[in-house]
């Protein structure tokens, strides 16, 4: 602006006294007023677990997926991993020597579901075919100890699993068959297994 | 103001208070955080890193890949899903002509195109789709519906929003999933992908190493700069090692020498593959696609 | 006790208590600006050549940015700013400069802190933490020496002569108690050995972001501008019942901003950023109004002085307010989150806010500290031509590339890959203008260090003639 040395002015600057004008008081009285209301609506009052965009925690538990057809099969699969998968394999295509592939397996894939609930219930020991295979093991009684409902779950993950396309078990089904095996059964033998009912 | 006392306390009580907003109660609220549970299992969440991924966390922070790119997934909405299970006894005809017969009632007058749209072609294979971004009381009433005449359905929660449907995340991201993160490199630009799934998405070490090392190899048009100073272009001495990289012809090394990656890089690729966010959690539920194929 | 009581007013006492500190602040400040601009320069080439050079790890485009950030911020932005407040507070006090010796160690401090915090980021020893990438060694010094420069300004503050307060005042006294506050809370949390584990470290890190480079600039910035609109306009600042509800509102509402909408957080966090965001307009349209109100009818001829760049620079502060506040709204937000935009915004509000800001104040002051104009007043000139034309070839690309970039993003369709070239256009503009910013930072540079040179000239030729002297064998002093 000005090159001398005494460029800027001594005098030190002042400000004209008066108060702030009402509008922008009343203003910002407003938006205060409508923030409130806008927290109100979405911040779910400092819920910690409440993510927009759920509006509140009813909103949030609302949305929570009820047990059905994927909750069946993730609790399968925990199931399956813990208890048979060690034998059969955690990709369902058994090991040689410990346990037949469950995948494409003509027990697993058949229509009725009575014969396949034996086979955990009462175990299997003796010479047996499975998918063209032969294999002359003992298979304890695993899921004799299983509840109903987590039997019925490993059995339908099994079933719905690796290309194997067969319809769902439920706990009903292992009670019927529970009640019509009794409570210490003897393990079945390969004949006795092919010839069960499906 | 009059005096200096007064600007003291009136700053003092303004930066007071967001202090207390925004450092003292999220200290409190978060500070303590622990694993949660994914939805419907017993696995904790997050998972633990291991000692190469978290060496790999550091090699991340040092190069600034922050600077680039971000990780995490955001949501715009959640919405319904209707899929059909089984069609119990119907026939696929009759189960169209079943649909249509429920167009009279007025919950369903926003929804008969979208139906009309998803049962056209359709000769009966399953699961098929019925119903998408209709709020929750209505897919309930439909299943309640279809349940009535024998059909099975399964109503799934699936994420809304351009990351989800980028394929960047399954869900949004949230608090715990930075849990075993020091430091968080959450990113404020995305000058590259987001990262959060990147251990899902690109789970091959090998294609990792490539990119770091060329990334005009394996994405033309890259803007991203080579990580060339993770690596060791060195001669060839008897046999190639294992770890060297298979680069093409115009970013390979010289005739007898190869790439390795240098332990660095070795690591940051770990740390790379151990990002992963796709699994449910109570605060963004969603149902994940189910049962090994 | 205040020394300066029964004492006449001598200015050029108060001049020449201020010349060191201020010659060590401004001209550490300047060498940080060129560097900071450069190392920018470099990132923002490298988006189109991405191997230009690539060899060099200490190039990378990851640690480049944040070192060029921080050296603009750290290194430039914040001792100018100290400067300024220290002459401000000199002058509205009548008096010289409380603890001179003070402010030019706490300078050396300060410029040896950024010393390593840069070449920390550059050698891959960064934090992480965005704006707080210096290792703790650095962020002691930084620490210690805003301390001492706060000390000697509340010194000089607390012996001025006219005991009521002037509007700057306000803004630069709360300044002072402002960064030293967030500056540790943000350090000890998270540059220590055990920060708070997952979520709380970003927002602990968006709080100490806001409150600095939005908040503290701002109350800085805007106190400096208070001080010298009136001042070179040659009339009252207008209403001072504005300017405090301006200040009060700044502080109380502002503060409060910084967590973005999509954050991995739960929604009461964003929530009450987003109505801060909303409540931060008044503080802005109180700035504007009392700055038209000052500013308007005053016959000052711009042609480059520190009158334009004052100026130009509460007009970036607007434009980057409402630019903030904006992106705030969740409908603008979903869209340009993770983009170019707020990178741009940042800009502004460095480049184009705080540094004319402070470039304004120094052309204006130096003169009257060391008592001869000048040197290359042209350059001055020329400066703020470059720096006006760089802060809008720099700001307004990266502005448009980001709304481009967050169009795409939002569109599931488009490929990742032409969401970065639809953007790389824009970003070659902005390469020119952070080229021009560059060159301006090299004139505003020659004009600091000239003035240094002339000073130590001054000083050699002063100590030669008091030796050459005859030695007075009776004197009396008045």
């Amino acid at each position: 602006m000005n090159g001398e040395p005494q460029g800027v002015t001594s005098a030190e600057p002042i400000a004209t006294r008066s108060a702030a004008p009402m509008w922008i008081i009343v203003a910002t009285l407003v938006l205060l007023f409508l923030g409130g209301y806008y927290f109100d609506r979405h911040s779910g009052w400092f819920d910690a677990r409440v993510y927009a965009p759920y509006a509140n925690a009813e909103n949030l538990e609302a949305f929570q997926p009820k047990s059905g057809a994927a909750a069946a099969l993730a609790r399968g699969k925990n199931v399956y991993n813990g208890v048979c998968g060690i034998c059969h394999g955690p990709d369902g295509l058994g090991k040689p020597g410990q346990a037949p592939a469950l995948a494409g397996s003509e027990l697993v894939n058949c229509k009725g579901i009575s014969r396949l609930i034996h086979i955990p219930l009462a175990g299997l020991s003796g010479p047996i075919t499975v998918a063209g295979k032969d294999w002359n093991l003992n298979m304890a009684a695993m899921g004799a100890a299983l509840p109903d409902e987590d039997l019925a779950a490993v059995l339908t993950y099994i079933r719905s699993s690796w290309g194997n396309t067969a319809s769902p078990v439920t706990g009903d089904d292992v009670k019927k068959t529970r009640g019509q095996i009794g409570a210490n059964p003897q393990p079945m033998s390969g004949p006795q297994t092919m010839s069960q009912p499906e | 103001m009059k005096t200096g006392i007064s600007v003291f306390v009136a700053t003092l009580v303004a930066l007071g208070a967001s202090w207390c907003g925004f450092v003292l109660l999220p200290l409190l609220q978060f500070g303590g955080a622990k694993q949660t549970v994914v939805l419907q299992s017993t696995d904790t969440w997050p998972v633990q890193r291991t000692g190469a991924a978290t060496l790999g966390l550091q090699a991340y922070r040092a190069n600034g890949c922050v600077a680039c790119h971000t990780e995490q997934v955001r949501q715009t909405g959640v919405a319904c899903e209707l899929t059909l299970t089984s069609l119990g006894v119907q026939k696929p005809a009759d189960f169209k002509d079943f649909t249509r017969s429920l167009f009279v009632l007025p919950e369903l007058a926003a929804y008969t195109n979208a139906l009309t749209a998803s049962l056209n072609g359709w000769n009966g294979g399953l699961p098929q789709t019925l119903l998408t971004s209709a709020d929750k009381d209505l897919i309930a009433e439909m299943a309640d519906r279809l349940k009535a005449v024998g059909v099975k359905s399964e109503t799934r929660i699936v994420s809304t929003g351009a990351d989800v449907a980028r394929g960047w995340g399954p869900r949004q991201s949230v608090a715990v999933d930075y849990l075993y993160d020091q430091p968080v490199q959450l990113g404020s630009l995305r000058a590259g992908p987001d990262l959060a799934n990147i251990g899902v998405r690109s789970p091959d070490a090998n294609w990792q190493l490539q990119h770091l090392y060329a990334p005009k190899s394996v994405v033309a048009n890259s803007t991203m700069p080579s990580f060339k100073f993770l690596f060791e272009v060195r001669k060839i001495v008897a046999a190639p090692s294992s770890d060297a990289l298979n680069l093409p012809k115009e970013f390979a090394a010289a005739d007898g020498f190869e790439v390795v990656p240098t332990p660095e890089a070795k690591q940051l690729v770990a740390y790379l593959l151990s990002l992963k966010a796709n699994m449910p959690l109570y605060e963004a539920p969603f149902t994940p696609v189910t049962a090994a194929k | 006790m205040n020394p300066t009581e029964n004492q006449s007013f001598c200015p050029d006492e108060r001049d020449a208590s201020l010349r060191v500190p201020l010659l060590a602040l401004f001209g550490g400040a300047a060498l940080w600006l060129i560097v900071g601009l450069g190392l920018g320069l470099i990132a923002g080439i490298k988006f189109h050549a991405p191997d230009f050079l690539g060899g060099c790890p200490l190039l990378t485009y990851g640690r480049l940015a944040p070192a060029a950030n921080d050296a603009i911020l750290y290194g430039f932005c914040i001792p100018a700013a100290l400067g300024v407040a220290l002459w401000i507070f000199a002058r509205l006090s009548q008096a010289p400069l409380a603890l001179p010796l003070v402010p030019v160690v706490a300078a050396h401090l300060w410029h040896l802190g950024v010393f390593i915090g840069t070449a920390t980021i550059l050698l891959g020893g960064s934090t992480g933490q965005t704006w707080l990438e210096y290792p703790r060694a650095a962020a002691v010094l930084l620490f210690a020496a805003f301390f001492l420069i706060a000390v000697s300004a509340a010194a000089t503050f607390g012996w001025r002569r006219e005991r009521s307060l002037y509007p700057s005042h306000w803004f630069l006294f709360a300044g002072l108690l402002w960064f030293p506050w967030i500056y540790s809370t943000a350090n000890l949390l998270l540059n220590c050995n055990q920060p708070p584990r997952g979520i709380v470290q970003p927002i602990i890190g968006w709080w100490f972001a806001n409150n600095l480079v939005f908040v503290w600039l701002a109350l800085m910035g805007v106190g400096i501008a208070f001080y010298l609109l009136p001042k070179i306009a040659a009339r009252p600042l207008a209403n001072s019942g504005y300017v405090l509800f301006s200040f009060l509102t700044l502080m109380f509402f502002g503060t409060w901003c910084g967590i973005p909408q999509g954050a991995p957080v739960p929604a009461w966090l964003p929530t009450v950023s987003i109505v801060a965001a909303a409540l931060t307009l008044v503080p802005l349209i109180a700035i504007l109004m009392v700055a038209v109100k000052t500013v308007c009818g005053a016959c000052v001829s711009c042609q480059g002085g520190p009158f334009c760049y004052l100026n130009f620079g509460l007009m970036s502060f607007l434009a980057s307010g409402l630019l903030y506040v904006s992106a705030a709204c969740p409908q603008y937000s979903r869209i340009l989150e993770f983009t170019w935009f707020g990178a741009a915004q940042t800009q502004l509000q460095l480049l184009g806010f705080a540094a004319m800001i402070l470039f304004g104040a120094i052309y204006e002051l130096m003169p009257s500290v060391m008592g001869r104009p000048l040197p290359l007043p042209k350059f001055a000139k020329l400066h703020f031509w470059l720096a006006m034309l760089g802060v809008l070839l720099f700001v307004v690309p990266l502005l448009l590339a980001g709304v481009v970039q967050g169009k795409h993003l939002a569109d599931a369709t488009v490929p990742f890959a032409d969401v970065n070239i639809a953007a790389l256009k824009f970003l070659r503009i902005s390469a020119t203008g952070q080229l021009l910013l560059l060159l301006g930072a090299l004139l505003f540079a020659a004009n600091i260090f000239l003035m240094t040179l002339q000073w130590k000239v001054g000083l050699i030729k002063t100590v030669i003639a008091y030796i050459k002297s005859p030695l007075a064998t009776t004197e009396v002093k008045s």
